[in-house]
C-alpha cells in the first residue's frame, strides 16, 4: 500500500484518498465561487468520476475530512519525482468554509501533506504555481515558508481573462525551521477554548 | 509609539481588508469583541494567516522593526493570542520590541 492510499491522521482531522465516490462533493466544491482560482475542471459528476478514475498512482489525491468523517476539503501531492526528489502540492481546496470556522483544518491538512513529502516520501523540496490575484492563498503560502521563485506572466486563463502566476517553492530545511513551528503555532491556537 | 487604541485599529483594519475579499452574504461583524480563531470563530485558518500576516507588517512598520507573531512566545501563552481581537492586542502590546 503506497502513502497515497492509506488515511493520514492529524488532531483536526485527516487526509483519506479521494475515492470516485467523492465525485458529486468534490465537483459541488469545484464549482463553488471559492475554486475559481482553480483551473476549470470537470462539469458534470461523471465527468468528476472519470477525472478521478484516471488520476495516476503516483499522485496523491486526499479529501480532507474532520475526525468526525465530514469532508470538508480537498488537497494534493502530484508530480512526485523520485530522482529529483521533488512534488508538487495543489487542488488546495477547503470546500465547506462553515464547518471549519474556528478549526485548524487547512493548516492541519497541509502539515500532513508536507510530512508525507517531506518526512515519508523524503523529499527536499516541494513547489508549484498559484493565481496572482489568489492574494490570501499567495500570503498563505509564504507565511508558512514557501518563497517567490518567480512570476509567469498571463500563464492562466481564469474567469475569461488572463492573470499571472507566482512559482512558489519550499525546501526542507525550510520546512522544518519556519513551516512547522508556525503550522504548529496556528494548531495550538485552536486548541485555546 | 503604539498605544492600545493604535494597535486594535491595526487589527481591525487587518479583519476589515479581509471582509472586503469575502462576497456581502459572507461578512461578518468586525469589532472589539470579535473572536478570531477557536469556538465561535469567525475565521478559519487561511484567514487567521491572513490576518496575522497583515498585523505583522502594519506593527513592524510603525515599530521600525520586525515583529512576529506566531513564534515560541505566542504558543507558550497561556491564553492564545489569536482568540479575539482583544487578546491579539494585548499580546502585541506585551512585545518587548514595542518597548
Amino acid at each position: 500500500m503506497t502513502a497515497g492510499r492509506r488515511v493520514l491522521r492529524g488532531e483536526f482531522v485527516q487526509l483519506r484518498p479521494l475515492v470516485v465516490a467523492d465525485a458529486a462533493v468534490t465537483l459541488g466544491w469545484r464549482q463553488a465561487d471559492r475554486a475559481r482560482f482553480l483551473n476549470a475542471g470537470a462539469r458534470t459528476v461523471e465527468e468528476q468520476a472519470g477525472w478521478i478514475a484516471a488520476r495516476p498512482e503516483s499522485d496523491h489525491d486526499f479529501v480532507i475530512e474532520l475526525t468526525d468523517g465530514r469532508p470538508v476539503g480537498m488537497v494534493s501531492l502530484t508530480a512526485v519525482d523520485p530522482v529529483n526528489r521533488r512534488a508538487e502540492p495543489g487542488r488546495f481546496l477547503i470546500g465547506e468554509e462553515t464547518a471549519v470556522q474556528g478549526v485548524p483544518a487547512a493548516v492541519e491538512a497541509m502539515r500532513l501533506l508536507y510530512g508525507l513529502a517531506f518526512d515519508e516520501l523524503d523529499l527536499v523540496r516541494v513547489c508549484g504555481i498559484v493565481a496572482a490575484e489568489n492574494t490570501r492563498m499567495v500570503k498563505w503560502q509564504k507565511f508558512l515558508g514557501m518563497r517567490e521563485e518567480g512570476r509567469l506572466r498571463d500563464h492562466l486563463f481564469l474567469g475569461g481573462r488572463f492573470q499571472d502566476a507566482v512559482c512558489l517553492g519550499l525546501l526542507v530545511a525550510d520546512y522544518r525551521t519556519t513551516t512547522l513551528p508556525r503550522m504548529n503555532a496556528l494548531i495550538a491556537a485552536a486548541r485555546s477554548r | 509609539m503604539l498605544d492600545h487604541a493604535a494597535v486594535q485599529d491595526i487589527v481591525l483594519r487587518a479583519l476589515e481588508s479581509l471582509n472586503d475579499e469575502r462576497a456581502a452574504d459572507d461578512r461578518f461583524v468586525v469589532g472589539p469583541q470579535t473572536r478570531l480563531f477557536g469556538a465561535d470563530a469567525a475565521l478559519d485558518s487561511l484567514d487567521l494567516v491572513s490576518v496575522i500576516v497583515d498585523v505583522e507588517e502594519a506593527v513592524s512598520a510603525a515599530a521600525g522593526r520586525t515583529v512576529m507573531l506566531t513564534d515560541d512566545r505566542a504558543m507558550s501563552q497561556e491564553v492564545s493570542p489569536f482568540t479575539d481581537v482583544a487578546a491579539l492586542t494585548a499580546y502585541v502590546l506585551s512585545l518587548p520590541e514595542l518597548a
